[in-house]
């Protein structure tokens, strides 16, 4: 889809919205939640000393094809742990701990996706050291792949990842974040490394289904969230980053242009691009008030920020300008709401999900100290919040049953049991990761949608997928990063409220849009390029 | 107003609050408190109270909770309530610039209080962290004028921990030029934390086989980080140890011995001092014609500002009764388990 034919599109789509009307139906639903860690058969910490103060990430995806989330939880000094998924459709959370090969020490983040287009999830490992590339040899083993496809692993305090497939190519483009100079650990601050770009290679000559050595994203600020994400919906998406300021100089968060064939740019002051400092932990993006362009939210340190594109004038470009509207919505979530601190909260991973299925897009938030920061809160739980009929959210995190005092990081929602529910692992710092089964009554109904299409971006990374109920549209953008040092890859929820069927459509990488089709709620749906929506049934 | 401000122009500004009760009238002055559930604030309010109601002006106030965007939505409450001067303590001097931007539109006089909002058009007021550098230094060197030093830092992440050092840099300068003292270890204190001053007290004893006669701590926690480790090689007591804040503990270790000193930064000076000049600010008063104020350019962006750095009071041995007697703390918390006969104050 062209540009302008878009943004009409758009400006039609928030003249819709604006006129539906408040539905009694979506009285919000407190959703519940209960713990099943270790009869799920969850036993897992993030260890290590300052080295691994940030990461610990949860990675998410399906790695034996059998649609049920299958994980990865990031050791730290320690080795990760992986589960296979071995739960029942509806029934109480079950995992068996297995050899996949994933299980490396010194590993602070990770984030699944395809790299080789082969139908078979990969995962990047972040590691305090070597980064490494794992392909996925089915039925959840997995092989080193550093030297197969040129990935320089390098030897870092990697924190940050994102993916793309830039046009054109037969091959994904990654985005690695690097955090301090570990060796400076007496005087940390200001030694903050450069952040990797590894683009395909180039060579005529040579395959070019592999990368080329990585290049520096000159300057980088520590980093520990990164994310592809289409910000002004222009067809090719941009690299946000966010940045820890305790340990920069200078430093701000940061956009940056990529387009194909060229060195990438950061968006600067005279394009619109407006400093923030903040401790920068985590990125989450959802197109929350329906404009058509993704809301993000950025963990940090007391206020966390959710930053709203600033519209365009009807004939021009969006320009990537951005309004703090965190305190509006409810979402600064800087302070905890349980154990009796009053010291600000330090957030981790985040992520917008809808978890009661009403239709609106929720908010989770891992909280936890550092380690003994004294300003700041140690006893900090985790912020379940949700979207009330007016937009602005609650803290529901007591209520709900997750407002764990744990030092908590990498976090994931996920329908581990395939029941419509969004399920939660939480990873914790030097204490046992949380995982918590979603059992809400008087919920919404659901569809569940994964995308395919031929080709080397074969889980259609940068597409999105367009949920029509009425005259209502939610939109998601399919994305490889962000959150705080973990992924998923597999299902995309959408709760759709009490409607019974829905219409979904999907434009693709590359623009072309998808026809509209019918969905019956309750369902998983794989949606393959050019074709209907099939059905598929879980065991 | 100008009349005024330069008849008292060689006074101090701790004289301002009674010329100004003929001045200002009816004057609104609206406080924002970053997280005034800390305890320490309840005490600077009430001075600050106090001398803005004696300049018979009337105090208003709001509590951001710890939250940046709830402290811009703050200010603008406290502009809609009527305020004609502010007093801003600020949660994050990064993000706090929209509030004081649309304060100075309106002409709205704004003061920075203890912590710094680097605005041209902002007053700042705090105690002059250098001078609690050199008091530190001072008394170190009284003690101990020759001989090898160590210096433990605050928190690099924090301006004032580089103020302090040039503080006490500026004082044992001559005597490190002329050989007298020796620096055989410095250290950054990670958040400040007293674990980690003791951390790297530790390797700085090791590195030097113990031969360490004095220690420039830039804290009270700090302080007591080092303490502890003098402790474990015997050192307590024989090697004096600076620090900042009258912590409880810390006066207490000054009555025992084993800290030189305690600089004491009292709260309610710098509330009064915020009172009185907000209510000048708010009745005409241009900031360079405050009582006392000087023309500062240190902050990180090098920013030139109107300030006025209060001077602190180094608490030793031989003046706890200062501490004492202003009821900051209890005489059986300074004196417990000191030596009869030992400590004035304790008698």
């Amino acid at each position: 889809m062209r540009p302008s034919s878009l943004r009409a599109a758009l400006a039609a789509a928030v003249l819709v919205l604006a006129a539906v009307p408040v539905l009694a139906e979506d009285a919000p639903v407190v959703p519940g939640f209960v713990e099943e860690t270790a009869e799920a058969g969850i036993d897992s910490v993030y260890s290590g000393e300052w080295e691994f103060m940030v990461g610990g990430g949860a990675a998410t995806f399906d790695c034996n094809d059998d649609g049920y989330p299958d994980m990865l939880l990031a050791g730290g000094a320690g080795p990760s742990r992986f589960y296979r998924n071995a739960g029942t459709r509806g029934g109480p959370l079950r995992f068996v701990a297995e050899r996949s090969g994933l299980e490396l020490d010194g590993v602070a983040g990770a984030y699944p996706l395809d790299v080789d287009g082969d139908g078979i999830t990969d995962l990047v490992l972040l590691r305090v050291g070597e980064n490494v590339a794992m392909r996925g040899q089915g039925e959840c083993k997995f092989e080193r792949a550093n030297e197969a496809w040129g990935f320089d692993g390098g030897d870092a305090w990697s924190t940050a990842f994102a993916a793309t497939w830039e046009r054109g190519e037969q091959w994904p483009t990654l985005a690695v974040g690097n955090y301090i100079d570990r060796t400076q650990d007496a005087f940390p601050w200001g030694s903050c490394t450069d952040n990797w770009l590894h683009r395909p290679a180039t060579s005529t000559t040579a395959d070019r289904r592999r990368f080329a050595p990585p290049a520096a994203l000159k300057p980088s600020f520590c980093s520990l969230s990164m994310l592809f994400t289409d910000w002004g919906r222009a067809g090719t998406p941009a690299l946000r980053v966010s940045n820890d300021r305790e340990y920069y100089k200078g430093g701000q968060e940061q956009l940056w242009r990529l387009e194909p064939g060229a060195p990438p740019t950061p968006y600067r002051a005279a394009d619109g691009w407006k400093p923030l400092r903040i401790w920068g932990m985590g990125i989450a993006g959802t197109d929350l008030d329906g404009d058509g362009y993704p809301e993000y939210f950025l963990t940090s340190m007391a206020d966390n920020k959710l930053q709203s594109l600033v519209k365009p004038a009807a004939d021009e470009s969006p320009r990537p300008t951005y309004a703090d509207v965190a305190f509006a919505r409810g979402v600064t979530a800087h302070r905890p709401y349980a154990g009796g601190e009053i010291k600000p909260s330090t957030a981790w991973h985040a992520q917008f999900e809808d978890v009661n299925n009403d239709g609106r897009m929720d908010l989770f938030v891992a909280k936890g100290n550092v380690s003994e920061m004294p300003d700041f809160a140690m006893k900090d739980p985790n912020n379940l919040l949700i979207q009330d009929r007016d937009g602005r959210f609650r803290e529901v995190g007591e209520e709900a049953g997750v407002a764990s005092f744990r030092t908590s990081r990498g976090a994931a929602l996920a329908d581990f049991n395939l029941d419509g529910l969004l399920d939660l692992v939480v990873v914790n710092r030097g204490d046992k990761a949380q995982l918590w089964r979603n059992v809400s009554r008087d919920t919404g109904r659901f569809v569940a949608v994964r995308l395919r299409q031929d080709g080397p971006n074969r889980d259609a990374a940068g597409a999105w997928i367009e949920l029509r109920r009425g005259k209502a549209v939610s939109r998601r953008e399919i994305t490889v990063g962000g959150g705080h040092a973990g992924g998923q890859s597999g299902w995309i929820h959408f709760g759709l409220g009490q409607s019974e069927t829905a219409e979904l459509r999907v434009l693709w990488p590359g623009g072309e849009e998808g026809e509209w089709q019918p969905l019956d709620a309750g369902g998983f749906y794989i949606v393959e390029r050019g074709k209907p929506p099939a059905p598929w049934q879980p065991r | 107003m100008k009349k005024f401000a330069t008849a008292i122009m060689a006074g101090v500004a701790m004289s301002l609050a009674l010329a100004a009760v003929a001045e200002a009238k009816d004057k609104v002055i609206g406080v924002s408190w970053s997280n005034f559930q800390e305890e320490r604030w309840k005490t600077d309010e009430a001075a600050m109270k106090a001398a803005i109601e004696a300049a018979g002006d009337k105090y208003i106030s709001a509590d951001a909770q710890s939250s940046a965007a709830k402290q811009l939505t703050d200010v603008e409450s406290l502009i809609t309530q009527g305020a004609n001067a502010l007093i801003i303590l600020s949660q994050d001097a990064a993000a706090i610039g929209p509030a004081v931007e649309k304060a100075v539109a309106e002409g709205i006089p704004v003061v920075g209080y203890d912590r710094l909002i680097e605005n041209a058009d902002a007053f700042y007021l705090t105690f002059d962290n250098k001078e609690v550098g050199r008091m530190q230094a001072r008394a170190v060197f009284a003690a101990k004028p020759e001989g090898n030093y160590a210096f433990i830092k605050g928190s690099s992440a924090d301006p004032n921990a580089d103020f302090l050092f040039s503080g006490q840099m500026e004082v044992l300068k001559e005597a490190m030029d002329a050989g007298k003292i020796k620096n055989v270890g410095e250290a950054y204190t990670d958040g400040w934390l007293p674990a980690n001053a003791q951390k790297n007290m530790e390797q700085i004893l090791t590195a030097n086989n113990n031969a360490v006669d004095a220690v420039v701590a830039s804290n009270d926690g700090t302080a007591g980080g080092v303490v502890a480790a003098l402790a474990a090689q015997g050192l307590a007591g024989t090697v004096p140890v600076s620090g900042q804040d009258g912590d409880h503990a810390a006066l207490n270790r000054v009555a025992l011995g084993t800290q030189t000193v305690s600089v004491w930064k009292d709260a309610r000076d710098l509330g009064k001092a915020a009172g009185e000049i907000a209510s000048a600010l708010a009745s005409g008063t241009a900031m360079d014609a405050v009582p006392g104020a000087v023309k500062w350019a240190d902050g990180p962006n090098k920013v030139e500002m109107n300030a006025i750095f209060l001077k602190p009071v180094p608490i030793t041995k031989d003046n706890l009764n200062v501490v004492i007697d202003a009821g900051w703390v209890a005489k059986d918390v300074v004196c417990q388990g000191v030596a009869a006969g030992s400590v004035a104050a304790c008698n």
